[in-house]
């Protein structure tokens, strides 16, 4: 289902890059980069949660708003029961909405908050981290554990981003907004997080097409969340075969994320898209019509244990930039 | 504009999609055609020769506790086995483990090494968890099925051994 929004507007973002490793694409351009996984906290996932009360903190100075002016935080993370969430919002002493869907965790709370305010006014922050070691301890394997990495594998990107959603005129205008399917196949590698992804993204960018009555040159870009470089040639085949539709404007988060060349397949997380299209894509002053497409593997330790196939879940935003 | 919204009607009504992704099967051989797996000859050759070292090195430390000390030979090879592990534990929780074991692969995993490695990473990530619910209930969460089936394996070849040999 697509629906349009007429005065949404995405007023000011503030991104927090934690670790620097294997030199980030938007390394220059984020408001804060350090490379840290600590935060003189005792553990990792406090680490996180740390980030996030930044991030939001960061936020509401910059655009000087104190926490009683915003009406609603929508968050969510990688941890159990998101955790680094719930932490940071009692922190900060706002009306909370936790949510989850992986990597596509960032877009859904888009997506929320963009139906709220099209029918109310207000402001509301979406905020969303992840933390490197925290999802190697929770989905992979222990974090000084030698496994061998394979080339599919992707590195989750360390940081949080948060998002200030308002009724006020701005340069960013969410134009509409495609709610997509959990799609399961019989994939079953957890290793390999792109292939999990690939049908439900490339179903939801021809669902929004279809229903938007576009063609896929009516946007300058459609960015991916973190497929991959193998997920994003996937996808692309997907499209090509099932529905017979070529694109020639699409660029993966994921696969740009880390400029070193290194042994993965890109970056991942739920703070990839963000991060690439507030630091990296915006400030390229280049495209206008903007078609971002996250996508979440919604698989757990526990499903990968009882042998269930890794069900993938994509949500898509279309974007208006005036420069 | 009504009649560009009649025609997208029209459009929606002939070409109607009701959301059937593409069957499994295809879906394999797509991914198959483009992920392609890794050729393992090199990774082959290096656990082959990293192995092999790693089998000199602890062949020397029981000559050489052999002779310095009296000692039976049961007693060195659990002396080799013992500063083994012990190595491994320590490089590991140094933070060096992972990055050699990603140079010489399953080299390092096969030997009591990786055994040593896993049992470590699994105990340094569930410290901030406690004595008893993180270190205590995870030290073997990854090397209880090791111990296990080694102690059951044990027995059965052990048997088999003494009865028909």
């Amino acid at each position: 289902m697509t629906y349009y929004f007429r005065r949404v507007y995405i007023n000011n973002k503030y991104s927090l890059l934690s670790s620097t490793k294997y030199n980030p694409i938007v390394k220059d351009n984020v408001d804060k980069s350090m490379h840290n996984y600590y935060l003189n906290q005792k553990t990792i996932e406090l680490a996180e949660s740390k980030y996030q009360e930044y991030s939001i903190q960061g936020l509401l100075l910059k655009s000087g708003l104190v926490s009683k002016n915003i009406d609603l935080l929508i968050s969510g993370d990688l941890q159990n029961q998101i955790l680094a969430s719930t932490l940071a919002s009692s922190k900060v002493n706002i009306p909370t909405l936790g949510i989850y869907s992986a990597c596509a965790t960032f877009v859904e709370g888009l997506c929320i908050g963009s139906m709220f305010l099209e029918n109310n006014k207000g402001k509301i922050i979406v905020t969303t981290s992840s933390h490197n070691l925290v999802s190697e301890k929770q989905f992979r394997f222990p974090v000084e554990y030698g496994s061998i990495k394979k080339r599919v594998n992707t590195c989750t990107a360390t940081g949080s981003v948060s998002a200030l959603l308002t009724n006020k005129k701005s340069n960013i205008r969410i134009e509409s907004a495609t709610i997509g399917k959990v799609v399961q196949t019989n994939h079953m590698d957890a290793n390999d997080m792109g292939s999990a992804m690939a049908p439900s993204c490339a179903e939801v960018i021809y669902k929004h097409l279809y229903e938007t009555n576009r063609d896929a040159s009516y946007y300058d870009l459609i960015l991916t969340g973190d497929l991959g470089e193998f997920g994003l040639k996937i996808t692309l085949e997907y499209l090509r075969r099932k529905y017979k539709m070529s694109f020639n404007n699409v660029i993966d988060s994921g696969s740009i994320f880390y400029k070193d060349e290194n042994i993965y397949a890109g970056g991942s997380g739920p703070i990839c898209l963000p991060l690439v299209l507030f630091d990296y894509i915006i400030p390229l002053k280049k495209y206008k019509k903007i078609l971002i497409v996250a996508t979440g593997s919604l698989h757990s330790p526990l499903s990968s244990n009882l042998k269930i196939p890794m069900p993938g879940i994509s949500h898509a935003i279309s974007l208006e930039v005036d420069y | 504009m009504f009649l560009k919204q009649f025609l997208h009607y029209i459009y929606k009504l002939v070409k109607n999609n009701n959301g059937e992704i593409m069957d499994n099967n295809e879906y394999d051989k797509l991914v198959k055609s483009i992920v392609k797996s890794e050729n393992p000859i090199k990774n082959i050759l290096i656990a082959f020769i990293s192995g092999g070292v790693m089998g000199v090195i602890g062949e020397m430390i029981t000559r050489i506790s052999l002779n310095y000390f009296e000692i039976t030979k049961s007693d060195a090879y659990f002396i080799t086995f013992a500063i083994l592990v012990f190595v491994a534990s320590l490089l590991t929780g140094l933070g060096f483990f992972d990055k050699l074991l990603s140079i010489f692969k399953c080299g390092l995993i096969v030997p009591s090494t990786g055994f040593a490695n896993t049992m470590t990473s699994s105990a340094m990530d569930t410290r901030s968890e406690g004595f008893i619910k993180g270190i205590g209930a995870s030290i073997f969460k990854l090397t209880g099925s090791i111990i296990l089936y080694g102690v059951i394996f044990g027995l059965i070849f052990g048997l088999i051994r003494g009865v028909l040999l």
